[in-house]
């Protein structure tokens, strides 16, 4: 795996990256001497232009078979761009997209692809059962083995009492689990979900992820893009954060988060009196409005903390304990919230 | 609170730009499609001219003046025959002239006959509705026979035909009368200066010059009064449907293609708007993802219009038959044919407008717009033949006119299939070419 970390208009990160950059190259170069590396997926310099956006500016990308990989990045970043792209639904400027070692844009190689879209890309107006037939006749399936892979599919899904309803009576986690199915019948090894859970409540969301859990348990490589980062951070393996059509952050969670923000908690403090004296570590935050101090080991320095600001005439009336996550790390690296 | 819905009402309707345009624009826009070809405006105020052709069995002075009259009307166009190459009428046979009208070539032929007597023919092909009953046999009458062969398609032409055909013949004879008046005339003149040359020998009884005087008038003035009294006579026509006798509801046969072409462009255009449907939910891109190509959805697309068009086209004649005895099993082969090609042009069309528009609001309107003026130009909400020329050289250029023209030639003229060649030659090029336009439209929706 390789891990980029970059950013451009924020402080440096506080680990230098070159070393990781070096070692994953490093990694990667042994690993094609010795063996011919057939990635899932694999995007090598990939640029597109869209008059004088410039939506991808060499992104380069490889996706293990099996992996969970998250893509992330704020409106306009280029994620769609980047999922139809591998999708082989848009013409790219330059550079390859490969799937399993062939172009994306061979049709036999489309037939290991699974496509979920954003939109509910099924027909309303027909059943469950006949939209899981129509989209399996599409992927080439016939006879037993679509009537197998649709039974399949509607136990997957927990709609068998529902397959002979039409969809346009479904709720909203209904629709988007005969979406996915839709696109999972001709069994892919590498499915793509644009915004998968969007617009669905956490129960149905929850279900969604459990249904891509037993996807991947059987080998199939999954990349997701998300607008929920805690669903990001807990349900995949890897996070890919893309900015202005370039990935910025690449790597396993604790990864990004050791290389950007560090691992440290932070404490954050509202405390009633004047302090006398300044405590070292301890610092106003002038947007949170409380005091924060970051430690590495609770246990050991939140006792020494809180007597010394006892010491200096404080009075600790609230404490809160906050852990690193992906939502900080997202921010440090494009200066914005996700949604902006 | 009245006020706030109003307002908010009259903030929706400005910006939403279709609904401005079909509630203000569009029926300033039809009223004007429709004044322009029905109206006086546009078309120069051009009148439809009748076509005609003639056969002159008797080939008398009087025929060949009262064809020379009609030839001079300004509401006729005569068919100048095969041969001729200039504005001469030159007549051609009854044989020809009852084929060119079966044919469409001519709305009617004006038939000089040269034995005006019980033709078993013409008396038991009388189209009772369309006969105008002989006018006069006055005594001893020297006008000509006239049939008059007409196509009950255009239920006006004939009526307005033999009208013309009428006052030809009568001011022929008065005009002919008056030649021979004027011969009359002249003979009397010189009859005149013989008998008084041999009067004034050989009558010398008659000496009063009173007596005389009237002894010379009378006589020939008398034989000219009678003369023309015999020669002009209201003359006897005879008007021959020669192709809705047979025809057990002839209107019927007219209006159901004009309807099924209509209606079939209206559900196939409509049924296209699925695909700009999957284009905005993603369907579309998810059916492209597959090993579907962009070629093969417009062919499915397009082979399920064609299918659906065959359908609704049969069903809606089928009830033709059932209900108003349209004779659908004695012309299947024609029938099968024109819907076939009817139907892959409709749906080619609709896949053109849809490939073309960007919403199916979009393609609503747009659709409306244009069905419903190739209709009113195509015939298949009034016939054509009420529309003036110029709006009836618009016409050929809709797709409805090669549709309906393509249905009359089987239902109506009862033509064979071979004597469909360039209506389904036109429906087919427009079906090659909307496609044509569909996909070069659609390559937008293909890999960007």
């Amino acid at each position: 795996m390789k891990t980029i970390f970059t950013r451009k208009d924020a402080p440096l990160p506080r680990q230098d990256s070159a070393p990781s950059q070096l070692a994953s190259l490093t990694r990667e170069s042994s690993r094609s001497s010795i063996e011919q590396p057939e990635f899932a997926l694999e995007l090598r310099d990939v640029h597109r232009t869209f008059g004088k956006t410039h939506a991808l500016r060499g992104i380069n990308l490889t996706v293990d078979s099996g992996q969970k990989l998250a893509l992330l990045g704020p409106n306009g970043a280029g994620k769609t761009t980047l999922v139809r792209a591998i999708c082989g639904r848009l013409r790219i400027d330059q550079g390859e997209i490969k799937l399993f070692g062939q172009p994306v844009t061979n049709p036999s190689t489309l037939t290991r692809l699974g496509v979920v879209p954003q939109d509910l890309a099924i027909y309303s107006d027909l059943t469950t059962k006949e939209n899981l037939r129509a989209f399996g006749r599409l992927h080439g399936l016939s006879g037993r083995t679509l009537t197998e892979r649709v039974e399949w599919a509607l136990e997957w899904i927990g709609l068998e009492d529902r397959k002979d309803h039409l969809t346009k009576s479904f709720s909203g986690g209904m629709k988007r689990r005969v979406n996915i199915a839709c696109g999972v019948l001709h069994r892919p090894q590498v499915l793509v979900l644009d915004e998968p859970t969007v617009g669905v409540d956490p129960q149905s969301r929850h279900r969604i992820f459990e249904m891509l859990d037993e996807l991947s348990a059987h080998g199939t490589t999954i990349i997701l893009t998300t607008h929920h980062l805690d669903e990001a951070q807990s349900r995949c393996d890897r996070i890919v954060i893309i900015d202005d059509g370039q990935v910025i952050a690449d790597g396993g969670i604790a990864e990004l988060i050791e290389h950007t923000i560090g691992c440290e908690r932070q404490v954050r403090l509202r405390i009633e009196g004047f302090l006398t004296a300044s405590i070292p570590n301890l610092e106003w935050d002038p947007t949170l409005e409380l005091f924060v101090a970051e430690i590495n080991e609770p246990a050991e320095e939140l006792p020494q903390l809180l007597h010394r600001i006892r010491v200096c005439g404080g009075s600790v009336i609230d404490l809160e304990m906050h852990q690193p996550n992906l939502h900080d790390v997202f921010i440090y690296l494009t200066g914005r919230e996700l949604r902006e | 609170m009245i006020r706030t819905i109003i307002q908010i009402s009259l903030l929706r309707l400005w910006h939403n730009k279709a609904e401005l345009l079909l509630t203000f624009i569009v029926p300033i826009l039809f009223f004007s499609i429709f004044a322009w070809i029905f109206g006086s405006r546009g078309s120069g105020g051009s009148t439809p001219k009748l076509k005609v052709v003639a056969c002159d069995e008797i080939d008398s002075p009087v025929t060949q003046r009262t064809l020379a009259l009609l030839q001079n009307t300004k509401s006729l166009r005569f068919h100048l025959g095969e041969q001729s190459n200039s504005d001469f009428v030159k007549p051609v046979s009854r044989e020809s002239a009852e084929a060119l009208v079966r044919r469409g070539m001519v709305t009617a032929a004006i038939v000089f006959r040269s034995k005006p007597s019980e033709d078993s023919d013409t008396t038991s092909s009388k189209d009772l509705n369309a006969h105008i009953p002989n006018t006069s046999e006055s005594g001893g009458s020297k006008s000509p026979a006239i049939e008059v062969f007409a196509d009950s398609f255009d239920q006006v032409a004939s009526q307005v035909i033999v009208a013309f055909v009428q006052k030809a013949s009568m001011a022929a004879q008065a005009e002919h009368a008056q030649e021979e008046a004027v011969k009359l005339q002249a003979a009397r003149q010189a009859a005149s200066q013989q008998v008084q040359g041999a009067q004034s020998v050989a009558i010398p009884g008659i000496n009063d010059p009173t007596v005389r005087a009237i002894a010379l008038s009378s006589q020939p003035t008398l034989s000219l009064e009678a003369g023309n009294l015999a020669t002009i006579a209201v003359p006897t026509i005879e008007v021959i449907d020669v192709l809705g006798t047979n025809k057990s509801n002839p209107i019927v046969a007219m209006y159901a293609a004009g309807i099924a072409v209509m209606f079939l462009l209206f559900s196939a255009t409509t049924a296209s708007g699925a695909i700009l449907e999957e284009r905005e939910n993603s369907t579309l891109e998810r059916l492209l993802c597959s090993r579907m190509t962009m070629d093969h959805l417009l062919m499915g697309k397009w082979c399920y219009l064609v299918i659906i068009g065959c359908l609704q086209t049969t069903l809606m004649f089928s009830a033709g038959a059932i209900f108003f005895g349209l004779n659908l099993l004695g012309h299947l082969e024609g029938f099968a044919v024109m819907t076939l090609v009817t139907s892959g042009a409709a749906a080619s069309f609709a896949l053109m407008m849809a490939a073309m528009c960007k919403t199916r609001t979009q393609l609503g309107w747009v659709s409306t717009i244009l069905i419903l003026s190739m209709s009113a130009l195509g015939g298949s909400m009034v016939p054509r033949y009420l529309m003036s020329e110029s709006i009836q050289r618009v016409g050929q250029f809709t797709f409805n006119a090669w549709a309906l023209d393509g249905y009359n030639k089987i239902f109506w003229r009862e033509l064979p299939v071979k004597e469909l060649t360039l209506e389904l030659g036109v429906l087919v090029t427009c079906a090659f070419v909307f496609m044509v336009v569909a996909r070069v439209f659609a390559t937008r929706w293909d890999r960007g």
